[in-house]
C-alpha cells in the first residue's frame, strides 16, 4: 500500500485510481507514497547522487537503492517532518540487525495510526512547506551529507535485513499486513518504469530529457566535506558514465536542486496518470484533485 | 462572484451542454515561458466573451495555475464555434528564482519558482488528459528550436491533437516568423501580436478551421 494520505491515513494500493479524486474518507488532496522501489526515491536521489558521482565517485552503483532504503527510512519513521531528523539520529551503538529491524518495524507499523495526528502538520503545508522539511530536503549539499550520515547510523539496520531474504522472512511476521504488501511489491513490481536494476527500459527519451539537468547539478558547488563519508569497496564499481546514465534513467519528474531551483522532466511528468506535485523528497506529495480545478473559480475570474 | 452567481452559471453550463449538439472542444493555450500566452488568452476572450483570463507580466512565470474561459463563441463567416480556452503556465525544464531576484524578494522569488514548478506539472497533466487541441505559442524574437518546443510539440503530435503554431510578437525588431515556419514545417503557422491586435483576423479564422 504504497499511498497514504496524510490527513486520515487512508492507504491505497500502488496504481489506484480512488484517490484522484481526493481521499474519499476524508476529502484530503494530500498524499504521500511510500516508495518501494527506486522509482520514487528518483527525485531525491538524482541530485546528490549525481554529485556525488562527479565529485569523486567514491560510492558504488548501490548509493542509488541505499538511498532508496534511507528515504525509506524517513518515511517510514519520520512521522514528523520536524521531529524527523530527531528520530533518524537513534544511538548510533544500536547496529545489531535484529534490534535495528523491530525498531523500524515499530514504527513502520505505528505509522498509520499516527496518521491521524499528522493532519494538523499536513493541513498547514502550503506555502510554509519550506520550513517544516526535514533539513535534508533543502539543500542538496547537506542531503547528501545527510544521506550518508543516514546511511551510517540508520540505514544499516534497515539495509541489512532488505539485503539478505533471512531476515526478511522473519521480520515479515511481525509486520502489518500494509507493510508486508508494499514489501512484496519491492520484489515482483516488474511494472514499475524504472528499477533499481540497470538491465530495465533504456528509453532514449529520459536521456535526452535529464541529460542536462543532471550535468549543471554537476556543475554546482560541493561544500567542504564534513561528516562520515561511506566508502564502498570499489570491486565492481561501475563507470561514471554508466552511474549517471542509471541516473539519468531514474530522474523522475521534478528534481529539487535547492529551494526555488527545479528541474523538471517533462516526459516523465506528461506520462504520469495522476497529478503529482512532488516537492517534497521525504516521499510527500500533493496530488491534484481534478475536480477541485473543474469546479474552481478561476475560469470565471 | 457571489455564491448564487456562481450557481447559475454552473447549472446554466449544464443545461448548454446538455442541448448543444457537441460539447465545446477544450484548446489548451502552450508553449515556453514568456511567449504571450496569456496575453492571446485574454485577446480573444476580451474579443468574444468581454471578460480576461488572467494577469500578464513581462516576468515570466506570471501564470502558474492553468485558466480557464468556457464558452467562447467564435463567429467566422455566419458560423459560431465555441471552444474552452485553457490557458496554461509556461513549460521549461528548468525554473530558477534567480530569474526573478532582480525584480522580486527573494522569498517571491522562490515561492514564484516553486509554483510556476508546479504550473509546469499541471500543464502538463492537462496536456496529457484534458485538452482537444493545442495553440501553442512562440515568441517570434527567439530561436524557436529548443528543447521544450520540441519534445511538446512532438507530444502533441504523438496525441494526434489539431495544433497550430503562432508566431508571436510580431511587433518586435527581432521577430522571425519564416524561422519558426521553417523549423515546424509540418505544422500551420500564423504570425500575429496578440499585444497589438495584429492578424487577429487570420488567428480566428484559422481557430475555427482547425478547431470548430
Amino acid at each position: 500500500m504504497p499511498h497514504q494520505c496524510t490527513n486520515c491515513g487512508r492507504t491505497f494500493a500502488d496504481g489506484s485510481k480512488e484517490m484522484l479524486s481526493g481521499c474519499p474518507d476524508c476529502g484530503g488532496n494530500k498524499f504521500q507514497f511510500a516508495p518501494t522501489t527506486a522509482a520514487t526515491a528518483d527525485t531525491s536521489d538524482g541530485a546528490s547522487d549525481t554529485e556525488a558521482a562527479d565529485a569523486e565517485s567514491t560510492e558504488s552503483g548501490s548509493v542509488t537503492s541505499r538511498a532508496t532504503e534511507t528515504v525509506r527510512d524517513w518515511i517510514t519513521k519520520d512521522d514528523d517532518p520536524m521531529d524527523g531528523r530527531n528520530r533518524q539520529s537513534p544511538d548510533p551503538a544500536v547496529q545489531s540487525a535484529p534490534d535495528g529491524s523491530s525498531a523500524a518495524v515499530e514504527s513502520e507499523r505505528s505509522w498509520p495510526s499516527n496518521g491521524g495526528a499528522d493532519t494538523t502538520e499536513a493541513d498547514g503545508e502550503t506555502d510554509e512547506q519550506f520550513a517544516e522539511w526535514p533539513e535534508t530536503a533543502r539543500r542538496p549539499e547537506n542531503r547528501t551529507d545527510t544521506q550518508t550520515e543516514t546511511i551510517d547510523e540508520s540505514g544499516d539496520s534497515e539495509r541489512s535485513h532488505q539485503r539478505s531474504d533471512e531476515p526478511t522472512t522473519t521480520l515479515a511476521d511481525n509486520e502489518s499486513s500494509a507493510q508486508a504488501d508494499a514489501r512484496s511489491e519491492v520484489i515482483s513490481a516488474g511494472d514499475l518504469p524504472t528499477h533499481t536494476d540497470g538491465a530495465t527500459v533504456s528509453d532514449p527519451r529520459h536521456g535526452v530529457d535529464a541529460d542536462e539537468p543532471t550535468d549543471a547539478t554537476a556543475g554546482d558547488d560541493r561544500p567542504p566535506e564534513h561528516g562520515r563519508v561511506v566508502s564502498e569497496p570499489s570491486g565492481d564499481r561501475p563507470s561514471i558514465d554508466d552511474l549517471r546514465e542509471e541516473l539519468n534513467k531514474q530522474f523522475e519528474s521534478i528534481k529539487i536542486v535547492r529551494p526555488g531551483q527545479y528541474e523538471l522532466n517533462l516526459m516523465e511528468l506528461y506520462n504520469r496518470e495522476e497529478y503529482i506535485i512532488s516537492l517534497q523528497e521525504d516521499g510527500r506529495y500533493v496530488i491534484d484533485v481534478p475536480d477541485s480545478w473543474r469546479d474552481g473559480g478561476d475560469s470565471d475570474e | 462572484m457571489g455564491l448564487f452567481t456562481e450557481l447559475k452559471d454552473s447549472i446554466s453550463r449544464v443545461t448548454d451542454r446538455l442541448f448543444s449538439e457537441q460539447e465545446p472542444k477544450r484548446i489548451g493555450i502552450y508553449g515556453p515561458p514568456n511567449a504571450g500566452k496569456t496575453t492571446l488568452a485574454n485577446r480573444i476572450a476580451r474579443d468574444w466573451t468581454g471578460d480576461a483570463i488572467g494577469a500578464e507580466s513581462h516576468i515570466p512565470h506570471e501564470t502558474r495555475r492553468a485558466r480557464r474561459k468556457e464558452n467562447v463563441d467564435i463567429e467566422r463567416n455566419g458560423k459560431t464555434v465555441t471552444i474552452d480556452i485553457v490557458d496554461t503556465p509556461g513549460v521549461t525544464t528548468k525554473v530558477d528564482y534567480e530569474e526573478f531576484t532582480d525584480e522580486l524578494d527573494e522569498e517571491d522569488a522562490i515561492r514564484r519558482s516553486r509554483e510556476a514548478t508546479e504550473g509546469v506539472a499541471e500543464a502538463m497533466h492537462w496536456l496529457r488528459e484534458d485538452v482537444d487541441g493545442v495553440i501553442y505559442v512562440l515568441d517570434s524574437a527567439e530561436d524557436p528550436i529548443t528543447q521544450v518546443n520540441t519534445m511538446l510539440i512532438g507530444i502533441i503530435e504523438s496525441r494526434d491533437l489539431p495544433v497550430l503554431i503562432f508566431a508571436n510578437k510580431t511587433d518586435l525588431d527581432d521577430s522571425s516568423v519564416k524561422r519558426i515556419e521553417d523549423a515546424f514545417p509540418q505544422h500551420t503557422t500564423v504570425p500575429l501580436s496578440a499585444k497589438e491586435g495584429d492578424n487577429m483576423d487570420e488567428v480566428y479564422d484559422k481557430i475555427a478551421e482547425y478547431f470548430g
